[in-house]
């Protein structure tokens, strides 16, 4: 759509006095700005925003500070474990079906333990496809699938990032410190 | 002993070679620089990590160093990365253009005295034999010419950029090479004119002269300052910086003439470009800032070195010293013109260069002319009328009839069109996707 013309805003900047218009004042007065700059951000100084990433993290900081709010962030998933230690996961399929990327594939068998009528056989989340709305975790009756904190995960290959049950038990065991169930 | 190899072509040749390689490196360590530069500039950090450990344990010390090993890790990639040509490109011209580049930006500072004038005693040399001493200049190349040949040789980087930009066979690269010939005509004129203008003072094409003339006189950016900073602005054009690099517009034209180039060649235009920076920050230290006197009225180092050959060094040493300062110091003026200054628009570069800085140069010629022809050459009366000019052009910017750029063009056809009536389909010509997109633009007042 092209834009219309009552949707145009006229907007008149102020006419240049004298000085300003042979620009050289002003480019002068621009380098004070940039060079102010330069000096307090010399060597990560006064003004210097960055965070070293491996060493320093962003959750190290209060989210005033340029931090990062961790109570509240969505990373990798994890299957919790009940009491006993066991998958909680009873293969309802509401997060499969609810995922907006289609990345949960569960395998539903029938349940050894006399508790449940069913859990998951097979449970693979594709973190590559996953948008990490955390949507599966609203869905869930048990509470047994939940987004952890953990955010800097990598694979050699798509493959290794295709999280299997095993794998998810084990981000439960790794993360269950740092984010109660 | 030939009769060619004089002292002065066996120091010429040894300068020479010292010097592309000092600037070569001082290339590499200019973009760390920029990087750093900007990165201050920016309240970011630049490089930090890459130091010149290479990854092995027993290197450890030498790990981080302020990412002081970033040059040689960016030299590295450049050489392993594929040299890729595109397909249907004009091969000849495409492997030429970045030699066409690199050859000027490195040759061009051959005629700057870096050590000015020495004595030099006979020499004994092994396989030559005894070498004739006498004063020589410390310079690649000692030429009656002088600054011509400088101008001549740094202008040639045109060739360059346009060859680049057209081999590409790539609509990008063309128009940013075709920019790039029109702003560096356009901005050759002010140099060439400012140039005269100072040199309408010294009276000789000779680099030592010149620094002769300031030496006694005071430096010339003192006589002409109006001259030194229209020759700094048509330098910024010239070697294609920003706010002039519209070669190279990345909003604009993708990466400009060197959009497809890659390994090696690209990175010899990156180096031709610093290289430029460095010769015509040399060249105006040279003209306007005296050159490798270190104070603007008195002379510290004596204008002949003389003596032993340890003691005749030693001033050749201290005088390039200085004068490598200077360049080093407005080489990082540039950096700082660069990260502080948005680019200009196209015309407005157009504009600027015809509508005023070739207005004022040639008053300047005529201005500097009429006082040397009445005996007014010195600092002081150069300085005033400098100063008067500087006030005229102020009190006449307002009168001057403004264009008014900034406006819609009334293009035919479109909604500001004019001719009422008139109407233009602006949609797409797919039918199916015009189903949904009726047409634009019927003007009707």
């Amino acid at each position: 759509m092209a834009i219309r013309d009552e949707e145009i805003i006229p907007i008149s900047t102020k006419p240049l006095n004298r000085l300003e218009s042979v620009y050289l004042p002003e480019i002068f007065k621009g380098f004070g700005t940039t060079l102010r700059h330069m000096f307090t951000s010399w060597g990560q100084g006064r003004t210097s925003r960055t965070i070293q990433y491996p060493e320093e993290r962003r959750e190290h900081y209060h989210p005033l500070d340029g931090g990062q709010e961790i109570s509240t962030f969505r990373g990798f998933h994890r299957l919790n474990r009940d009491e006993q230690g066991r998958v909680k996961c009873v293969a309802c399929m509401m997060c499969p079906t609810i995922c907006p990327a289609n990345c949960i594939h569960i395998e539903a068998a029938e349940s050894p333990w006399d508790d449940r009528e069913k859990y998951p056989a097979k449970f693979e989340i594709d973190e590559l496809r996953c948008i990490f709305c955390g949507m599966c975790e609203e869905a869930c009756p048990v509470d047994a699938i939940e987004l952890t904190t953990e955010y800097d995960i990598v694979g050699k290959s798509r493959q290794e990032m295709i999280f299997d049950k095993n794998k998810l038990l084990h981000m439960y065991d790794i993360t269950i410190g740092r984010k109660p169930m | 002993m030939p009769d060619w190899l004089t002292a002065q072509t066996f120091v010429s040749v040894h300068v020479f070679f010292i010097m592309v390689h000092v600037i070569l490196l001082t290339v590499a360590y200019l973009i760390y620089v920029e990087r750093k530069a900007a990165s201050y500039i920016q309240d970011r950090v630049g490089p930090n990590r890459v130091g010149f450990d290479f990854g092995l344990p027993w290197l450890k010390p030498l790990r981080g160093m302020l990412g002081l090993g970033q040059p040689l890790a960016d030299g590295m990639k450049f050489l392993l990365k594929e040299d890729y040509a595109p397909d249907r490109v004009d091969k000849k011209l495409f492997t030429l253009a970045p030699m066409v580049m690199i050859v000027p930006a490195l040759i061009g500072f051959a005629i700057i005295p870096w050590g000015g004038t020495i004595v030099l005693p006979d020499l004994d040399l092994p396989l030559i034999g005894t070498m004739e001493g006498g004063p020589i200049v410390i310079a690649g190349l000692h030429v009656n010419v002088g600054v011509i040949y400088l101008i001549s040789v740094a202008t040639l980087s045109v060739y360059g950029v346009t060859l680049g930009g057209w081999a590409s066979n790539n609509k990008y690269s063309f128009l940013g090479g075709l920019r790039c010939t029109a702003q560096m005509i356009s901005y050759e004129i002010p140099l060439g004119l400012c140039i005269l203008a100072a040199l309408l003072l010294v009276g000789s094409f000779l680099p030592e002269e010149i620094i002769g003339y300031q030496r006694d006189h005071g430096w010339l950016i003192f006589a002409q300052p109006l001259a030194a900073i229209i020759f700094f602005i048509a330098l910024l054009a010239e070697s294609n910086r920003i706010p002039f690099d519209n070669a190279e517009a990345e909003q604009e034209l993708v990466g400009g003439y060197h959009t497809e180039y890659s390994s090696m060649r690209f990175a010899l235009f990156f180096l031709a470009e610093y290289a430029h920076m460095i010769t015509g920050c040399a060249f105006f230290a040279l003209l306007f800032l005296g050159g490798y006197e270190l104070l603007p009225f008195v002379s510290v180092f004596p204008a002949v070195a003389e003596g032993s050959i340890l003691a005749v060094l030693g001033i050749a040493a201290l005088k390039f010293a200085v004068f490598f300062g200077k360049v080093l110091l407005l080489v990082c003026f540039m950096i700082l013109i660069r990260w502080s200054i948005p680019r200009l628009r196209y015309d407005q570069v157009m504009m600027m260069g015809w509508q005023a800085v070739i207005p004022i140069s040639l008053v300047l010629v005529v201005l500097t002319s009429t006082m040397v022809y009445l005996g007014l050459g010195g600092v002081v009366p150069m300085f005033i009328a400098n100063a008067i000019l500087a006030v005229v052009i102020v009190a006449l910017v307002p009168v001057l009839p403004r264009t008014r750029t900034n406006q819609r063009l009334p293009l035919y056809g479109s909604r500001f069109c004019p001719v009422t009536g008139s109407t233009v389909q602006t949609g797409p010509t797919d039918p199916l996707a015009r189903e949904d997109r009726p047409l634009q633009g019927t003007v009707t007042a």
